[in-house]
């Protein structure tokens, strides 16, 4: 699997090789699994609930027993060592702040557990670094959610642990303050450069945030690497449509000449760059063929004689369009997939683009990504929307 | 019409309040006469007004002593029934184990069995073992029915304690005793102590159970109810009185301690 | 910063993790003084009594089990009156507690505001009182030359509960009426906190909601607020008369010979009469009867989470 460069230090490092659980009652919650996090990293498991995340992320806290496989931090190996005995702290969903403790005590508290005395400076600086230094004796229920999920990084983070794992740690904040949270967040980590490991179903949260994505789904990574890598050329229809929206056509395999594909669909023929297929390619072979919405330009027919030559196009009719702000999102009708979406910057805006018209819709073969056929094509989109 | 209206829609406070002064009304009626001064040996009718009974409540033979006694046992059968209880109701909630249907009906059960019936079977078992009855009888039966309210207490607290609670203290490098002590116990606290409470209540104020098992030993309630055949001294009234204003006051300080105290955090 | 009242709504419970081998005995340990409690105490006293109400002899020269199931039915002949009795009286103050109790638990649920506490404080203290204080307090409340049996008597209302059976002439005290009043009464506070605590669950947003959707209030009431606090209705009923049908106090205090319940037979023969064999059969029965209609009952209102 991917690895990120490795920096001297690595005792931040985590391995995982061939875990997995199985529990009690059959079902499997995470296939066997390896996967290895650089020290230092921001890494995000990305992945809709129920799909593994949390429980891997339970395993290398030692809050869940692998089934088999082990677990390393740096070269110790730390599979069966019980969570109080690891170097590694959580943020635990919904924070799990001790409600009959203040926000002092519940910072202090894993110094005292290790038979720290004299925690007073540490905690107050600790304090200062999350801006919470007026509340210390403060109860968790008499914060805002944004103050709690600070007193929850805060009481982690104290302990200097080698890696902290995040689980939905901004779940419970609403849109703005997650939004906040996430740039917070992402400074304290570069501040400390401890490795983070960050349990999310949001994939904006993940791109945002992490610099190595891995995708899970069923118990399994789909796909692993930076959020620009994972978006522009997913190898799979859940990470295409999980990650973002795409327009997924199904092809044949017309012709190879060099590094393009030729594809036939519907009639007409589109250029998929070989490099960024990750489907078999045998002539006659069918290839689901992807694009992003923001990647295709629309022209009203009447003009589809100025497209220039060389891009990928496919007609069609818009039957709705809504109006964002910065842009304008296009459903499109055509014969090679009912609902092509298109999102148009408002920069110029044609007046006769409106439900009815006839378009061509063109992009740059560039663009295109190819995928094996034998997947369901709608793999990933409802997982989206049921958080 | 008007004032027809104003009842329906206050209906509910008046029936409210009407069912409220049927409960409270013999406490008044307790409190006014523990300052009567009765002729005769029963303290039913009003006579005249005296503070004389205040002034020496442990004026009649006995009536102190059992009050001592009922205290003793009270707190030895709430201290019991407690660790007892509190115990069953961990493993209850945390742990999964055989028999669990069988030891939920045995808790379930003493509270759906009218106390005339536990208190002439446990009397038959004690008959037939040849106990002594006595002082360490009724702590037995108290311990014993207190118990499935002590464990239906603090089960339903221990159930909704969030489990990550427990996980982010091992998490954060307690060890299993110490995430016992510093996180489950204290959060565990208000049930424990509201079944500890109500222990205190219940063994304080039984009569039924502790009328079959005292032997000669006399209870505070036993007292009282010798007392209804044998003449009512006024002096029962002023320590029941005494007894609920007790309550009141403590429950009513310690909510004022309470917000007050959520004031200044606050 | 604005300061949350509530804490934000827990996301779902991580599953359970399996027990660990070595803790496998943990709960037993904890399950083993309690558990052993119940069974020495509670268990076998029952199987000694069972025991007990087959056996014959006397007090001088002993009992013996001589399986002599006949003590079951001479009792239910002989008794069976007082048996009735106190399923009836059990059963109106089990009514009577429901319909008192309803509205001052509604009362404290949703309409209290901030007097809920000092209410449920008021509710609970009588507690406190010894019982049986309370209850003479009845005897001077319901006396015959008092005020209620004045106001009573003048609003000829005992002309009707005598012509009705529940008095007798114009006393109150030592009547059917005067002990069904003394079992609704010390039983209320048991019916009232469970009723609290199924009502207090209800969100006060379904009422809004229902009121949107055309409901009348008293409609509301009857399909959405009753209905769901059928639990705390079960449970109250059950905590109400279990321990009313068992009850001798009143009968002894407030009532006469006329209004004896099967509680304080069992007593006498237990305690006076040392009639062991038809005590035990009388209490027996009763535990029977009681739970057998527990059961049914438990059945019926399809709520067997109540343990």
């Amino acid at each position: 699997m991917t690895t990120v460069t490795n920096k001297t230090d690595n005792t931040g490092d985590v391995r995982l090789s061939g875990i997995s659980k199985t529990y009690d009652n059959g079902f499997t919650a995470v296939q066997p699994l390896d996967l290895t996090v650089p020290q230092g990293s921001f890494f995000a498991l990305l992945g809709a609930s129920g799909c593994g995340k949390t429980t891997t992320l339970r395993m290398i806290a030692g809050l869940e027993e692998p089934s088999s496989g082990t677990v390393f931090l740096g070269d110790q190996e730390v599979t069966s060592l019980p969570p109080y005995k690891r170097p590694v702290n959580t943020v635990f969903q919904s924070y799990a702040l001790f409600p009959h403790l203040d926000i002092f005590e519940n910072v202090a508290f894993g110094l005292r557990r290790r038979g720290i005395k004299s925690v007073k400076k540490q905690v107050e600086d600790m304090l200062e670094l999350v801006q919470l230094g007026e509340q210390a004796r403060k109860k968790p229920h008499q914060l805002s959610g944004g103050q709690q999920q600070r007193v929850a990084v805060a009481r982690a983070l104290i302990n200097t642990p080698k890696v902290l794992l995040l689980d939905e740690p901004l779940g419970a904040l609403d849109l703005k303050l997650r939004r906040q949270m996430q740039l917070e967040l992402k400074r304290i980590q570069t501040e400390v450069g401890i490795t983070f490991i960050h349990v999310t179903h949001d994939q904006e949260e993940a791109m945002t945030m992490a610099d190595t994505v891995a995708v899970m789904n069923a118990g399994r990574v789909e796909q692993l690497g930076s959020p620009a890598d994972l978006y522009e050329n997913p190898n799979t229809t859940f990470v295409a449509n999980f990650l973002g929206t795409s327009n997924l056509i199904e092809a044949e395999v017309d012709t190879k000449s060099g590094d393009e594909i030729v594809l036939k669909a519907g009639g007409g023929k589109l250029v998929l760059p070989e490099a960024r297929c990750s489907a078999p390619t045998t002539t006659g072979g069918k290839v689901l063929v992807g694009v992003r919405p923001e990647k295709i330009s629309l022209t009203h027919a009447d003009e589809a004689g100025e497209i220039p030559e060389g891009r990928n196009r496919i007609t069609g009719k818009i039957a709705d369009s809504s109006f964002i702000g910065v842009s304008t999102q296009y459903v499109i009708d055509s014969p090679v997939c009912p609902e092509f979406e298109v999102y148009a910057q408002n920069i110029d805006r044609d007046a006769r683009l409106v439900p009815g018209a006839d378009v061509v819709l063109h992009w740059n073969p560039a663009h295109t990504f190819g995928l094996d056929a034998a997947q369901d094509i709608d793999a990933g989109i409802q997982e989206e929307a049921a958080v | 019409m008007a004032f027809v209206n104003w009842l329906k829609r206050h209906f509910v406070v008046i029936a409210g309040l009407l069912t409220l002064g049927y409960l409270l009304l013999p406490n008044v009626v307790v409190t006014v006469f523990s300052f009567n001064k009765p002729k005769g040996r029963f303290n039913y009718e009003w006579q005249q007004f005296s503070t004389d009974a205040w002034k020496d409540p442990c004026g009649v033979a006995d009536l102190c002593g059992s009050l001592s006694i009922s205290l003793q046992i009270a707190f030895w059968a709430t201290i019991g029934a407690t660790v007892l209880g509190t115990m069953i109701a961990f493993a209850l909630v945390r742990y999964r184990f055989r028999a669990r249907g069988s030891v939920n009906s045995l808790i379930f059960l003493p509270m759906a069995m009218p106390e005339v019936v536990m208190a002439a079977s446990l009397l038959t078992l004690f008959l037939n073992m040849g106990a002594q009855l006595g002082f360490w009888t009724i702590l037995i039966a108290h311990i014993m029915f207190c118990l499935s309210f002590v464990v239906t207490a603090v089960k339903a607290r221990v159930m909704s304690m969030d489990p990550r609670l427990e996980e982010a203290a091992r998490d954060l490098y307690a060890g299993p005793l110490q995430t016992f002590v510093r996180v489950t116990l204290p959060i565990a606290a208000p049930g424990i102590a509201a079944g500890a409470l109500l222990a205190f209540a219940l063994s304080f104020d039984d009569f039924i159970i502790t009328n079959f098992n005292a032997g000669s030993t006399v209870t505070f309630p036993m007292f009282v109810w010798g007392s209804a055949q044998r003449g009512t001294p006024v002096q029962i009234n002023v320590i029941g009185t005494a007894m609920f204003l007790v309550a009141v006051l403590f429950v009513l300080s310690s909510m004022v301690i309470g917000n007050r105290r959520n004031k200044q955090k606050a | 910063m604005s300061t949350l009242t509530e804490a934000p709504p827990l996301a779902p419970v991580p599953e359970k993790k399996p027990p660990r081998k070595r803790g496998r005995l943990v709960p037993y340990w904890l399950l083993l003084p309690g558990i052993l409690w119940l069974v020495v105490f509670f268990a076998l006293p029952m199987v000694y009594q069972a025991s007990t109400s087959v056996q014959t002899g006397s007090l001088e020269e002993g009992y013996k089990v001589t399986w002599h199931f006949a003590t079951y039915w001479d009792a239910l002949s002989e008794y069976w009156p007082q048996f009735l009795r106190s399923l009836l009286y059990a059963g109106a103050a089990t009514i009577l507690c429901l319909v008192l109790g309803y509205p001052l638990a509604y009362l404290i649920a949703f309409r209290a505001g901030r007097w809920r506490n000092l209410i449920m404080i008021l509710v609970i203290a009588p507690f406190f009182t010894s019982f049986l204080i309370r209850t003479l307090a009845w005897k001077t409340i319901l006396a015959d030359s008092g005020p209620v049996v004045g106001a009573l008597n003048t609003l000829h209302v005992l002309d009707v509960t005598s012509w009705l059976g529940w008095t007798s002439g114009d006393r109150v005290l030592a009547t059917p009426l005067a002990v069904v009043c003394g079992l609704t009464y010390n039983f209320l506070p048991f019916m009232i906190l469970p009723l609290y605590t199924s009502l207090e669950r209800i969100d006060v947003r379904l009422h809004e909601a229902a009121g949107d959707l055309y409901a009348r209030p008293i409609t509301t009431f009857r399909r959405v607020t009753f209905p769901l606090s059928m639990p705390g209705v079960v449970s109250g009923t059950l905590l109400t008369f279990i321990p009313a049908a068992g009850d001798y106090v009143n009968a002894d205090l407030l009532g006469s010979t006329d209004t004896r319940m099967v509680g304080n037979v069992i007593q006498t023969q237990f305690l006076r009469i040392l009639d062991y064999p038809t005590a035990a059969a009388l209490s027996f029965i009763l535990m029977a009867a009681i739970l057998a209609m527990v059961t049914v009952y438990i059945r019926k209102s399809g709520t067997e989470d109540l343990v």
